[in-house]
């Protein structure tokens, strides 16, 4: 091949940081420090995605990347209501690279969101009869880190992010968080539920294992499951039991703060 | 010979630690000096206090008493650590390894010491000595994986690949039990020992690791594109296809993957028919997707090309997609295609295909149809391989007829202006643009470059303020350099050099960042992603903000030197 393409998606580098925290303080008012990209990168390096112009000829052998958009995804540490889940940080796409979807295509990467989810919301332009092509991405995240759900916040004024997040990858409402932005402006608080997919990969891993317990094994019981979205019940029956994942407990951002390294004598 | 205290005053000793951790400066200095008034010469406690003064920020006289102790008593770890520590917030490295290393010998138990100092060996690249540091971590502490595998990190930063393989080999060997499949640090262990395997060339020993330890592995993406990796290097074709295949399943924007296929298929470089239909099934099979529409047209030539590029440019300018010209403009390279597009884009304006899409548009966005398609001529008159300004600006003009509120078009519209050398007049169109979306800091941003550009500094800093924290003391400025705001750019030479002075400060920052996971990342156990860090870490100062700072003042100074 010769040229290089335009546009590549792919998984977040520790040397895009840089790049992704330009394209953040010039595109958005809600900025973070170096570190906190740093957490994130290799706190979870599988969830957070860039999307790069790669197009230009290398220069140098560190040629650095031009990132036109990011998706800077995170899972919740000790969360308060005890179920592991996934949070969006920060998604920006540059004014100049909109409407090609990448927003869109960053956000099924970064592996929160069911296929289901995607048909639901087909346009007729998409809808091609290749429904499953999905399926294998959008597990990840909970193959790798057992999230139950994905959440995030998004100004009630912007409907863009709104269409995508509700119309597009199936987020709901939960609640409007008073004054949540620095400039006063309020939040929606988005989730989307991701039970389904745990159910999914736990018949999948019935099937491999051959691990009968009472539950539906085989295809019959995985399309059953795709029909009936969620059975809270046995979610949190099989799910607490077999998805038991550690995901670094008791380790926040505080103690990303040195310790001043004061224990003595 | 050291003073001894009596079993109340040991036990104040403890409080007086106690004070310090906890942060109560000044009972620690209370407590201290209560020892100090019958044991004046006690180290340990002249130690402690040279400790609390230095966190009062009293560093010279903290140092000047952390010597005194020292002198008191030349054989207290407490008084070599402390020292260690003082040097550690000055940030002299050397000086405190040279200080804990003297505690440590003292002291040789102490884990404390001895994570203080593997921790400084590791940020100064040290790797012999953090060699040392850790396997003596892991002898006393064998039964935590963590130390295992920091031993792996250390030998594999040093250059010792096998090495870093046994240790994990050597850990792995320990285990009565298989670790769960949900084990995360276990299973980026494993994938953390592929990776060494990989390293050390060796593809089809990881391959066999990769398919039988990582079977399970939660790093699904991780193993399939090692797996494609692999299969390509040893020449396993028809796999390496398949495993390109199932990766392209999953994300099909990502040219590498579409490389590998090709690869693997073996398909002849010149037959373009062949290479097309790769691509094609996929545009085909994704009607969104974007690389497998765009990527032939790299390669082809001639009337296919021309065919191949008219379809690409109607699908993008009837959705009105406004980065089609920066999409393509990489092709420009070439001459015929140079000339191929703008021709296609005018033939797709005289079809009258495009009438003005009548569907709302959100404020400021580019337009579907007929203005995109001139807003496509004006970028492409203004790019420096087919720059025609004049020709540039009547296009530019016509789209913003059919669209006035779009941003796009008068950010272009400015740029136009800055390419004739007119900053002035960039500068007013810029600003023109940001008033069409104020809370859209894109365009924030390229209006204040603009006034920078045209020396309205003040003007430039109360633009940029309008997306900083008001309350920030210092102004905009001060919360730009907060979030390590990379740019500022200053009309007065004095202003400039402390502007690039503090770039210098963000690398320093950007360095000492990474202080703190080196104990973090061991604790998360995603080893891959930290020694991913660490690499790059080292090429940090060939980060392009760097070197740019850093020739820029040199240029300052001499015009210093050479205008009065």
């Amino acid at each position: 091949m010769r040229a290089g393409s335009i546009m590549d998606i792919r998984l977040l580098q520790p040397s895009d940081i840089p790049h992704v925290q330009h394209a953040n303080i010039t595109n958005l008012p809600e900025n973070y420090f170096m570190k906190y990209y740093l957490y994130h990168a290799l706190s979870w390096p599988q969830l957070s995605y860039v999307a790069v112009d790669v197009s230009r000829p290398k220069k140098s052998p560190y040629d650095y990347p031009r990132i036109v958009g990011y998706v800077l995804a995170k899972m919740e540490e000790d969360p308060p209501d005890g179920v592991q889940h996934g949070h969006i940080t920060s998604l920006s796409v540059m004014r100049t690279h909109r409407r090609l979807g990448i927003a869109e295509k960053l956000m099924r990467q970064s592996r929160m969101f069911p296929f289901q989810t995607y048909n639901l919301s087909e346009s007729k332009e998409r809808h091609s009869g290749k429904e499953n092509r999905l399926m294998d991405i959008e597990r990840a995240m909970v193959e790798t880190f057992g999230a139950q759900y994905v959440s995030l916040h998004v100004r009630v004024s912007n409907n863009a992010a709104l269409r995508l997040y509700r119309d597009t990858l199936g987020f709901k409402n939960e609640k409007v968080e008073a004054k949540y932005y620095a400039d006063g402006e309020d939040a929606y608080s988005m989730k989307l539920d991701l039970g389904f997919i745990r159910e999914q990969i736990l018949d999948e891993q019935d099937e491999v294992e051959e691990v009968d317990e009472g539950e539906p094994v085989g295809e019959l019981g995985a399309e059953k499951d795709k029909a009936l979205p969620l059975n809270g019940k046995k979610d949190a029956a099989q799910g607490g039991k077999k998805m038991k994942v550690r995901v670094g407990r008791g380790l926040g951002v505080g103690d990303l703060v040195e310790k001043n390294e004061s224990h003595k004598a | 010979m050291p003073q001894v205290l009596s079993a109340k005053e040991r036990s104040l000793f403890q409080t007086v630690v106690r004070n310090y951790e906890d942060k109560q400066y000044k009972k620690g200095i209370k407590a201290a000096d209560q020892i100090l008034k019958k044991n004046a010469k006690h180290g340990d406690t002249l130690a402690m206090k040279a400790l609390i003064m230095n966190s009062q920020g009293k560093t010279e006289e903290a140092f000047a008493l952390a010597k005194v102790a020292l002198q008191c008593d030349m054989k207290s770890h407490v008084c070599w650590h402390v020292y260690g520590l003082l040097w550690r917030a000055v940030k002299n490295f050397e000086e405190a390894i040279k200080a804990y290393k003297f505690a440590l010998r003292l002291e040789p138990e102490s884990a404390q010491i001895q994570r203080d100092l593997a921790l400084l060996q590791i940020q100064m690249r040290d790797y012999q000595g953090y060699i040392v540091s850790r396997k003596s971590m892991l002898q006393s502490r064998s039964h935590i994986r963590q130390n295992w595998t920091a031993l792996a990190v250390a030998h594999h930063l040093n250059g010792e690949l096998a090495e870093a393989e046994g240790v994990l080999t050597t850990y792995e060997e320990t285990l009565k039990n298989p670790p769960s499949k949900t084990d995360f640090e276990n299973s980026e262990a494993v994938m953390y020992k592929n990776s060494l395997i990989a390293e050390q060339g060796d593809y089809q020993k990881a391959l066999d690791h990769l398919e039988s330890a990582g079977k399970h592995n939660l790093d699904r993406l991780a193993i399939l594109e090692l797996r494609a990796t692999y299969l390509t290097k040893l020449g396993k074709k028809e796999e390496a296809t398949k495993a390109y295949r199932a990766l392209i399943e999953r994300n099909s924007e990502y040219k590498k993957y579409y490389d590998g296929l090709v690869e693997g298929m073996a398909i002849d470089a010149v037959d373009h028919k062949a290479l097309k239909a790769v691509y094609d099934e996929y545009a085909e099979k994704y009607p969104r997707n974007d690389a497998a529409r765009r990527l032939p047209l790299d390669f082809l030539d001639g009337d296919d090309f021309r065919e191949t590029a008219d379809k690409y440019i109607h699908r993008m300018l009837d959705k009105g997609v406004p980065s089609t010209f920066a999409n393509l403009k990489h092709l420009y390279s070439s001459p015929f295609k140079r000339e191929t597009l703008p021709s296609l884009v005018q033939q797709y304006i005289n079809s009258g295909k495009s009438e003005a899409n009548e569907e709302p548009k959100r404020n400021g966005d580019t337009s579907k149809g007929a203005s995109s398609a001139y807003y496509f001529l004006a970028q492409h008159y203004s790019y420096h391989l087919s720059r025609d300004l004049d020709k540039a600006l009547e296009y530019i003009e016509k789209a913003i007829d059919l669209e006035p509120q779009s941003v796009d078009f008068h950010m272009t519209k400015a740029r136009i202006w800055k390419h004739y050398g007119d900053s002035h007049k960039a500068s007013e169109i810029m600003e023109q643009a940001r008033t069409l979306d104020n809370r859209d800091r894109h365009i924030n941003t390229k209006a204040a470059k603009y006034q920078l550009r045209n020396n309205e500094n003040e003007a430039a800093i109360k633009t940029m303020g309008m997306f900083t924290r008001a309350e920030t003391v210092g102004g905009p400025l001060a919360d730009l350099h907060d979030m390590q705001c990379s740019y500022a750019r200053q009309g007065k030479v004095g202003l400039a050099l402390k502007r690039f002075m503090s770039i210098y400060n963000i690398f320093d920052v950007w360095q000492e960042d990474q202080f703190d996971f080196h104990s973090f990342s061991l604790r998360k156990g995603q080893i891959r992603a930290y020694v991913d860090m660490i690499r790059w870490e080292d090429k940090l100062r060939e980060h392009p903000f760097y070197t740019r700072a850093h020739s820029q003042p040199s240029i300052f100074t001499s015009n210093c030197m050479t205008s009065p």
